[in-house]
C-alpha cells in the first residue's frame, strides 16, 4: 500500500480503481479484441515470455545437436526453428502495432479531455479574477467614501 | 447593490464520461475529426499525405483482421503443401518459401513500427511544449490575480489607518 501523499505505482493503480477518466473508461469500455490485445501485448513484453523463449529454443537445439537424442525433426541448420522465429517476428510486429494504436488513441482522448479541463479551469480563474477586481472597485468606493466624511467631520471641527 | 450570481463548481459529469465513450468508438471509424485539442487538430487534421499513409497503414497491420488473416493464410500454406492432394506442392517441409515471405513481412513491419512509434513521439514534443505555453498563461493569470489581490488588501489597511485615526 501506498503512503499518504505518495504517488501510486502502476501495479496498485490497476489493482484498485483508477481516478482519471480517460484510464477508467479506457479500461472499462474495453472490448474483448482490445482487452485480447492489451493482454497479448503485456505478455510477450515481459521478462517471462524472454525466458521462456530462451529456454524452449535451448531445448531445441540441445535436442537437435547433440548424439545422445535420437528423435531429430530439425537438424543443422535448424531451417524449422528459423521458421519458427519468424512466425514470432511476424505476430509481434502486429500486435505491437496493435497496442500502439491502442495508446495513441488513449492519447488522443486523454488530450481532448485536458481541452476540456483547461476550457473549464480558465473559465474559473477569469471569473475569479473579475470577482477580485468587483471587490477592489467596492473597498476603493468605501475608502473615498470614508475619506469625504472625515473631511467634512475635520472641516466642521476647524 | 446587486447580489453576485454564486455558480456551482464546474465538474464533468456523467455527460462527460459517455462523450468519451462516444470518442472512443468513433475514432476507430472516423480518424481526424473535429478534435477540440490544438495538438491534436494538428497532428491529425493538419497531418501530411505520407503522415496520413502511415497512419493507415499502421492502423491496418496493428488490426485484429490482419492478424486472423495472416494465421488463416500460414495454415492454409502448411495444408497445401502437407495433405493437398490435387495441386503440387510448392514449398514442402520445412517451408523455406513461407519462411522467407513472413520474413518480408517482418522486415517491413519492423520500419513501420518505428514510424508510428516516431510519429507518436512527435506529437508527444508538441503535447509538452503546448503544455508549457498553457502552463504560461495560466501563470500571467495567477499574477494578475495575485497584483489585483494586493491592491485590495492594501485599499483595506488605507481604510483600517483611516477608521483607527478617527476620534470615537
Amino acid at each position: 500500500m501506498a503512503s499518504e501523499g505518495s504517488v501510486p505505482t502502476a501495479r496498485q493503480r490497476v489493482a484498485r480503481q483508477h481516478k482519471h477518466p480517460v484510464n477508467q473508461l479506457f479500461h472499462d469500455e474495453a472490448t474483448v479484441g482490445e482487452r485480447v490485445a492489451d493482454k497479448a501485448a503485456s505478455g510477450i513484453g515481459s521478462w517471462w515470455f524472454l525466458a521462456i523463449q530462451s529456454v524452449f529454443i535451448a531445448i531445441w537445439i540441445v535436442i537437435n545437436s547433440i548424439e545422445f537424442f535420437t528423435h531429430k525433426w530439425d537438424v543443422y541448420p535448424f531451417i524449422l526453428l528459423n521458421l519458427a522465429f519468424t512466425i514470432q517476428a511476424a505476430f509481434t510486429g502486429p500486435v505491437l502495432l496493435l497496442s500502439g494504436n491502442r495508446q495513441a488513441q488513449k492519447d488522443r482522448l486523454r488530450l481532448e479531455h485536458t481541452a476540456e479541463v483547461a476550457e473549464t479551469a480558465e473559465k474559473s480563474t477569469l471569473e475569479i479574477l473579475e470577482e477580485i477586481e468587483r471587490n477592489t472597485e467596492a473597498t476603493l468606493k468605501v475608502l473615498e467614501h470614508l475619506k469625504k466624511r472625515r473631511g467634512a467631520k475635520g472641516g466642521a471641527q476647524a | 447593490m446587486a447580489q453576485p450570481a454564486t455558480k456551482a463548481p464546474v465538474s464533468l459529469g456523467a455527460d462527460h464520461k459517455a462523450l468519451i465513450v462516444h470518442r472512443l468508438r468513433r475514432v476507430h471509424r472516423e480518424p481526424g475529426a473535429d478534435h477540440k485539442h490544438p495538438v491534436n487538430q494538428a497532428h491529425y487534421e493538419d497531418s501530411t499525405l505520407s503522415e496520413r499513409l502511415a497512419d493507415r497503414v499502421a492502423a491496418v497491420i496493428g488490426s485484429w483482421p490482419f492478424i486472423i488473416a495472416q494465421s488463416f493464410l500460414m495454415v492454409v500454406w502448411v495444408y497445401l503443401n502437407v495433405w493437398a492432394i490435387f495441386i503440387a506442392h510448392w514449398d514442402p517441409y520445412p517451408f523455406i518459401l513461407l519462411n522467407l515471405v513472413l520474413s518480408f513481412q517482418a522486415t517491413y513491419a519492423g520500419p513501420i513500427v518505428l514510424l508510428a512509434g516516431n510519429r507518436q513521439s512527435q506529437k508527444d514534443r508538441i503535447t509538452l511544449e503546448h503544455a508549457a505555453d498553457e502552463s504560461d498563461k495560466g501563470e500571467q493569470h495567477i499574477t494578475k490575480i495575485l497584483v489585483e489581490i494586493k491592491k485590495n488588501t492594501e485599499l483595506t489597511l488605507q481604510i483600517l489607518r483611516e477608521l483607527e485615526a478617527e476620534p470615537s
